[in-house]
């Protein structure tokens, strides 16, 4: 598994349902693209750094977390008060400052479980209008999830072969050797889940999404 | 999508994640590249227009459920909120016309040489130009920096990413060589 960027915790947002946190951000986030004074910026700025500060990570703590969306700001800073003016860089700065914040807040107190949970819900209308079907659409993202450690293993390994025949930095020596094993593990991991008879019919998948809410009988 | 589908469309996934957790290669310029890009062209050029951007769409899941799966460990909500989300989402539409050019270019025997430079061209089409096109659209209207100045900042990657779609080509041409793949 990849280590989620979720810390724990039992701040006010850790207990906040994850829809409700997506659905909060997303409106936040729609809002200030239209707010244009920079003093009401510069508060939901503060607003942004109470929700991160109020999930228990200390100042130095998150200015770690966001270095790099802070480093793209600032540049795009730089770039918008060099070739427009300071207003406007300020205005964009402070905007995607305080949405990075709320974002981070978000996603240090959300657990991929909860997410994964949101994500399947959201898969449901789109499998009533026929797009997907949500029990293969989140299959696919937990195999990914999955099989992200074992991959970078198998490149580190050939990367080391390579390194012992003297062909470090050569991109085509590792991708071509390590693509041609996923293609034949794909296969082997097909046969694999068609196997163990997935995916279960539908009417079945149903009833256990209902029983897992209720105890079950021993 | 059949099981075949879902296996290679998780695994191809996972590739382009794993080549953003692989260490920047330094070119024998000196310049580091990433080589997460280049994963979102194999995508779409070993196997094809929809399941290359149903490979990129598990990312962007990836993305959204907070894991660091991004170059540089990157990832959660932030990012599609971000200055450079439009690159992102481009991702999607990147990886499918590359795929579609590929599968397009695909129909008649060719030497080696034609077909890597036809599967150079659907990388830099989609690659570069579809992806560019997104990322430079989302930094002109959403963080209001108007086209031209959007487009001076993001054309100084363009070199790395031309290594990057001719590579990709390479790699795809030697990929399917070794293992029987068909587009779709």
């Amino acid at each position: 598994m990849i280590a989620s960027l979720a810390r724990p915790g039992a701040s006010l947002l850790h207990r906040t349902p994850a829809a409700r946190k997506l659905a909060g951000l997303a409106l936040a986030a729609t809002v200030l693209f239209f707010v244009e004074d920079a003093r009401l910026l510069a508060g939901a700025v503060l607003v942004g750094l109470v929700a991160a500060r109020s999930t228990g990570a200390t100042f130095a703590a998150i200015g770690r977390d966001l270095k790099g969306p802070a480093l793209v700001l600032a540049v795009l800073g730089l770039v918008d008060w060099w070739l427009i003016d300071g207003t406007t860089a300020l205005v964009v700065v402070l905007r995607l400052g305080a949405i990075a914040l709320l974002a981070h807040a978000v996603t240090v107190t959300t657990t991929t479980a909860e997410l994964t949970e949101v994500m399947e819900r959201l898969f449901l209308p789109a499998e009533r209008l026929g797009l997907l079907d949500a029990s293969r659409a989140a299959l696919t993202v937990t195999l990914a999830i999955r099989f992200v450690p074992l991959i970078t293993q198998e490149a580190r390994e050939i990367r080391a072969a390579q390194a012992a025949r003297g062909l470090e930095g050569s991109i085509l020596a590792l991708a071509v050797p390590l693509l041609v094993r996923i293609v034949v593990r794909a296969e082997t991991l097909a046969d694999a889940i068609d196997a163990r008879g997935f995916p279960p019919d539908r009417s079945s998948s149903g009833r256990d999404q209902e029983t897992n809410e209720r105890p079950r009988s021993p | 999508m059949t099981t075949r589908d879902i296996s290679l469309v998780a695994l191809m996934a996972a590739v382009i994640v794993a080549l953003g957790l692989v260490p920047a290669i330094p070119l024998s310029a000196g310049v580091p590249i990433t080589l997460q890009s280049m994963g979102v062209m194999l995508a779409g050029l070993i196997l094809g227009p929809k399941r290359g951007a149903a490979a990129v769409l598990v990312v962007i899941a990836l993305v959204a459920l907070g894991l660091p799966v991004l170059s540089g460990g990157r990832g959660g909500l932030g990012v599609f909120v971000g200055p450079t989300a439009g690159f992102l989402f481009g991702w999607v539409l990147a990886a499918f016309v590359a795929g579609f050019l590929a599968q397009v270019f695909e129909a008649s025997e060719k030497s080696t040489l034609v077909r890597t430079v036809q599967l150079s061209g659907a990388a830099i089409l989609g690659g570069i130009v579809v992806l560019y096109a997104c990322g430079i659209l989302w930094l002109a209207f959403f963080v209001k920096m108007g086209l031209v100045k959007a487009f001076w900042v993001s054309v100084v990657f363009t070199p790395g990413d031309l290594v990057k779609a001719i590579a990709a080509a390479l790699i795809t041409v030697q990929v399917r060589r070794a293992v029987a793949i068909e587009r779709k």
